[in-house]
């Protein structure tokens, strides 16, 4: 089967428990905003195809399955992650302090070059309002990160923002590989055991009659 | 703030996150077991878990200064060939006119998050019980390995590569052409064998032990090296049938992935306990980390029903099944001691450069014969920089035995005859690697089942001596089945893309399989 996508990039979302994030991630992947389903099952990660440039990237999107609930999102969740959308609820004025406290457990746990982005959800609340654009833009700004608000039931800024970030990770994966003289990099030989493999067959039992 | 939303009750508490609880965990919530996940310390794992380089110094310090938290390491010793700070720069190797790094502690403090040093270092089968499991369930898609590149052995006094595979037998040159023959027989035989057919080549060997056996069918001494020490990982003592079967393991797993019968999980076996939580997690599962439990009751309700209740941080928590870890189980609910077994003996060392040369980074199994008359055979796993186990210029080497005396006693002898352990120059031209941080430590063995007085309270067994994580797998299976009878275990979960939603919202998601995914081949 060719490749249908010439660079596929994992992205994961990170962020308090109620933000926004399995909303976001579902209105990128679904164009849809669906309350009843969210608190009933975990999504795990969604795939959506982009065009960058006439390049075909294929976005990997990954949810936190609730272990942010009590702060224990296990350290194989950033493995591997390429970008980071970190969300905070503009209507939850603690969700916006943690964003440091998530930050910190970025930087333990991902790795060093990996592209960030806040993202200031609800945006459509406005009445509710506990921290401000500014303040949020105020906070990008500390850690040189990009910043937007977004509504997920609005469908505001959403596709902005994964393009977005899409796009930086691209730009710095470019400038990487002018860098380099070997583009491909160290990630050869790397296995995810799949059935496909099972089918083959067992090689001493079918060729060691030969000898 | 994290307690007031809490919830109490559930059907199965798992207690612990290591391999075996994480893995019934995921198994009971997959089917839709209301699961709640939590463990006493701040990461997850337990005694399988990985640690960066500095997560490592926290853990020796607990178990130097805190024996009672880490009840079950013991005997810890570390050791710094290396300065605190380096003098120099870099120096450049005559050799290659690369610059050799000299490495310092300061180094190692630096990049700290490059190292993610196991406690249970432990290979896959390609083709056993965990590998299969993991594309079963579709867990798979969690993890990431790499095929080990390489299995040695010591042999005459020197590092010599096993051959395992029949291209390898081929190939090599330290065994001439009536061997070769002689080994091809033999390994062909023991891949026929079948336990079910007692009237085969092996049916008298019951009560001899395999070297008699290969003694017998006139092998030469190299070749019983390599099938009894490298190939089955044994002892003298080994019995025939026992060791006929590792090897048949052994050799049903090659031709799958790599040149040998193994994967290595990048970032450390420590990842795979994480990868079972995760699938919890996706299926609705609570975790919770940082939860010490006080207290367990168990109380029959009507109809002879038993609820199990936790005290944590002064909250009852209730379930229909505990499942917990044996280190976190309180004593009075164990039927028995676990069985007084042999303890492990486990090393690990940090070195500047590979045991054997070779073209590609490798990935290497060693397997020491005993040295010593009364010693036990010792297994040795060297990870490189590509499996994302240390900065790049090093390597970290683990070496488990059982405990004869104790941990550097039993290893420290094995180690120096592949190391260099007398620090100094570290850009000093040496047919060894440098060893530049050693740490020798005994863990309690507690990987025998242990039954609990209560029915519906589940205890999981520590981590073994062995090579590979059969052991969990197969006991994970056997306490979800007692939770669950009749239920499928980890039975495949949907690729997000098979999660059809509706655009009722009263609807649940509806599950669709992909018809043709088994046919599409492998990119
Ligand atoms: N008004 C409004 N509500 C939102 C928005 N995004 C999410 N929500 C609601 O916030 C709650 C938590 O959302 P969820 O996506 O589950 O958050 P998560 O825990 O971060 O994944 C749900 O009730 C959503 O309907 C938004 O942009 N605007
Ligand atoms: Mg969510």
């Amino acid at each position: 089967m060719a490749k249908t996508y010439d660079c596929l990039f994992k992205l994961l979302l990170i962020g308090d428990s109620g933000v926004g994030k399995t909303s976001i991630l579902f209105r990128f992947s679904e164009d849809a905003f669906n309350i009843s389903f969210i608190s009933t099952i975990g999504i795990d990660f969604k795939i959506r195809t982009i065009d960058l440039d006439g390049k075909k990237v294929k976005l990997q999107i990954w949810d936190t399955a609730g272990q942010e609930r009590f702060r224990t999102i296990t350290t194989a969740y950033y493995r591997g992650s390429m970008g980071i959308m970190l969300v905070y609820d503009v209507t939850n004025e603690k969700s916006f302090e943690n964003i440091k406290n998530w930050i910190r457990n970025i930087e333990e746990n991902a790795s060093a070059d990996v592209e960030k982005m806040i993202l200031g959800n609800k945006c459509d609340l406005d009445s509710q309002r506990q921290v401000s654009k500014e303040r949020g833009e105020q906070l990008a700004i500390e850690y040189q990160i990009k910043f937007v608000e977004t509504s997920a039931k609005d469908s505001l800024n959403v596709e902005y923002a994964f393009y977005t970030l899409a796009r930086d990770i691209k730009a710095k994966m470019e400038k990487k590989q002018k860098e380099a003289s070997n583009p491909s990099g160290g990630r050869s030989g790397v296995h995810k055991p799949t059935l496909n493999d099972a089918r083959k067959p067992v090689t001493w039992l079918s060729r060691c009659s030969v000898l | 703030m994290m307690d007031e939303d809490f919830p109490t009750d559930f059907q199965v508490i798992v207690v612990g996150t290591g391999m075996v609880e994480s893995i019934v965990a995921a198994a009971c919530s997959r089917i839709g077991k209301n699961v709640l996940h939590m463990d006493s310390s701040d990461h997850y794992g337990g005694l399988w878990a990985s640690y960066n380089f500095e997560g490592l110094q926290k853990f020796i310090k607990e178990v130097n200064s805190d024996p009672d938290r880490q009840k079950q390491v013991y005997n810890l010793s570390e050791k710094w060939f290396i300065e605190k700070e380096s003098a120099q720069g870099e120096t450049t190797d005559e050799n290659k006119g690369e610059p050799r790094k000299v490495w310092s502690q300061a180094d190692f403090a630096a990049e700290y998050r490059k190292f993610n040093i196991d406690t249970t270092p432990k290979l896959l089968f390609s083709r056993g019980p965990l590998v299969e499991l993991l594309i079963s369930s579709n867990i798979a898609r969690y993890a990431e390995f790499r095929c080990v590149t390489r299995v040695l052995t010591w042999l005459n006094d020197q590092l010599m590569p096993v051959p395992c595979s029949r291209a390898d037998v081929f190939a090599t040159e330290a065994v001439g052409i009536v061997e070769k023959r002689m080994l091809m027989k033999m390994l062909t035989s023991i891949v026929g064998y079948s336990e079910e057919e007692m009237n085969n080549e092996f049916k008298d060997w019951n009560n001899k032990t395999l070297k008699e056996y290969l003694t017998h069918k006139g092998l030469t001494p190299n070749l019983i090296h390599y099938i009894l020490y490298a190939i089955a990982g044994g002892n003298n003592s080994l019995p025939c049938l026992e060791g006929v079967k590792e090897c048949k393991k052994f050799l049903m797993s090659l031709g799958r992935y790599g040149n040998t019968p193994f994967l290595w999980p990048m970032y450390g076996s420590g990842e795979l306990p994480q990868c079972f939580c995760r699938l919890c997690a996706v299926f609705g599962g609570v975790y919770c980390l940082n939860r010490p439990i006080d207290k367990v009751e168990t109380k029959t309700v009507d109809e002879g029903k038993t609820v199990v209740t936790i005290d944590s941080k002064s909250k009852k928590l209730n379930c229909d099944h505990l499942v917990i870890g044996v280190h976190e189980c309180p004593e009075e609910l164990m039927s028995s001691e676990p069985a007084e077994s042999c303890d492990i003996s486990k090393a690990v060392f940090v070195t500047n450069g590979t045991i054997m040369a070779s073209e590609k980074e490798p990935l290497t199994l060693l397997r020491f014969p005993p040295l010593a008359d009364d010693d036990n055979a010792v297994t040795v796993l060297e990870v490189g920089p590509a499996t994302g186990s240390c900065p790049k210029g090093l390597f970290v080497v683990y070496f488990i035995t059982k405990k004869t005396k104790d941990a550097e006693s039993d290893l420290k002898p094995y180690a120096e005859r592949i190391f260099d352990m007398s620090g100094g120059d570290q850009t000093a031209a040496t047919d060894k690697p440098k060893c530049l941080w050693s740490l020798f430590y005994n863990v309690k063995d507690t990987s025998s089942p242990v039954s609990s007085v209560v029915d519906n309270v589940h205890v999981c067994s520590g981590p073994d001596a062995g090579l590979d994580f059969d052991r969990a797998v197969e006991q994970a299976e056997q306490i979800f089945k007692k939770i669950c009878p009749g239920e499928e275990f980890l039975p495949r979960a949907p690729n997000p893309e098979e999660i059809v939603f509706e655009d009722d919202v009263t609807h649940g998601p509806e599950f669709q399989r992909e018809q043709d995914e088994e046919a599409e081949p492998k990119e």
